[in-house]
């Protein structure tokens, strides 16, 4: 089944769905409009062979982040003079351009068609709510709390939405682009 | 035998039959303190490989009588080998509070010793030295089983300068690291 054909199929039950501008590999890449077209688009999926969730993860392309914070000494080459032009200069992905948004991600795998499909989801970053998927793909479970650990996405309807990576002590999400580190027991 | 007896330090005199040794009881306990130095087996990170391949057969570091134990009451030393992120932080402190004293700490690569290159990090404790008294730094990212394999010969000349007149039976090094151990409150 090429990338068309599945996606015909997927937009004769959706008409909604629509190609993401940028491909992830070769796969097919859908972008849903909002979330709550997830549910259906996961169990229609899950329903027609694709019973797999490989992953699910976030972007947040909120930015420039200034290194200031997360890196000490920013030019660090003895070989430069001191006050030169740094040599990290950080800069948009082609495609991906800065914005205050988080962007969220599912991969769909089909063993028997061997395929795999991409839902990407575009989100506000304050009103990071989703719903879950636990009750489909019981992998869903614990990809769901690392998101939510790292990226402070809520997922509704997950069973146990705890931290699962990150120490008690920690406060926020360290992959937030505004994440700032407050000092702890083992900092200077 | 006969090479341990060579080596002996102060007098030694046998009785006939040779059932009679005469030496320092500091040097007797820290020779045999020191022949037998059983690391505590956990790896943190990649470090942890090269420590795998310094017990293996090829490097073998049976020979100087260093074979991993599983728990830490069996232990003498532990290896930190590897990156100590802040989560890790409590299982290592109750690990060495676990073990016998003494207890020795060998403090494994630019991760263990400072942080190294996740110093940064939000989520990596800046060396083990921060919560645990640190005997032997190795540097090296990671270092080869060779400077593991020294770091222990090292931590042997060490144990032979203890002293049982020297408050109990370790040096103050041992009971206060190269940074204060009380600084923490866990």
């Amino acid at each position: 089944m090429t990338n068309d054909e599945l996606f015909a199929t997927l937009q004769g039950r959706f008409p909604k769905l629509e190609k993401a501008t940028v491909q992830v590999k070769d796969y097919l890449t859908v972008r849903i409009a909002a979330a709550s077209e997830l549910l259906a688009l996961a169990s229609f999926l899950k329903s027609s062979s694709f019973d797999m969730l490989d992953m699910l993860t976030a972007t947040d392309h909120l930015g420039p982040v200034s290194m200031q914070g997360f890196i000490r000494q920013m030019n660090f080459n003895p070989f430069l003079p001191d006050g030169a032009t740094p040599q990290i200069e950080s800069g948009a992905t082609t495609g991906y351009p800065y914005r205050p948004a988080m962007d969220l991600l599912w991969s769909f795998i089909s063993i028997a068609e061997k395929a795999r499909v991409i839902v990407r989801l575009e989100i506000s970053r304050d009103a990071t709510a989703v719903p879950s998927l636990v009750g489909l793909f019981k992998s869903a479970d614990w990809q769901e709390r690392e998101t939510f650990d790292l990226f402070g996405i809520r997922y509704e309807g997950h069973p146990n939405l705890t931290k699962i990576l990150t120490p008690d002590f920690l406060q926020g999400h360290p992959l937030r682009k505004d994440y700032a580190h407050i000092k702890d027991r083992f900092d200077e | 035998m006969g090479m341990v007896l060579e080596k002996l330090p102060g007098l030694t005199k046998g009785l006939p039959g040779g059932e009679l040794l005469l030496t320092t009881s500091d040097y007797f306990i820290d020779l045999g303190r020191k022949q037998s130095l059983w690391p505590m087996t956990f790896g943190l990170a990649c470090c942890a490989i090269e420590m795998m391949a310094s017990y293996a057969s090829r490097l073998d570091f049976d020979r100087f009588g260093v074979i991993p134990r599983a728990s830490p009451r069996q232990a003498d030393v532990m290896i930190v080998a590897g990156t100590v992120c802040k989560k890790m932080a409590e299982p290592i402190l109750e690990i060495y509070h676990q073990m016998p004293e003494p207890r020795f700490v060998i403090s494994m690569g630019s991760c263990a010793n400072c942080g190294g290159p996740y110093y940064d990090s939000y989520s990596v404790v800046k060396g083990v030295d921060r919560i645990v008294p640190v005997d032997v730094y190795i540097a090296g990212c990671p270092p080869r089983p060779e400077a593991l394999q020294y770091a222990v010969v090292k931590l042997q000349e060490k144990i032979m300068k203890m002293s049982l007149k020297n408050n109990g039976l370790s040096t103050p090094q041992q009971e206060k690291g190269s940074r204060d151990i009380n600084a923490l409150k866990i």
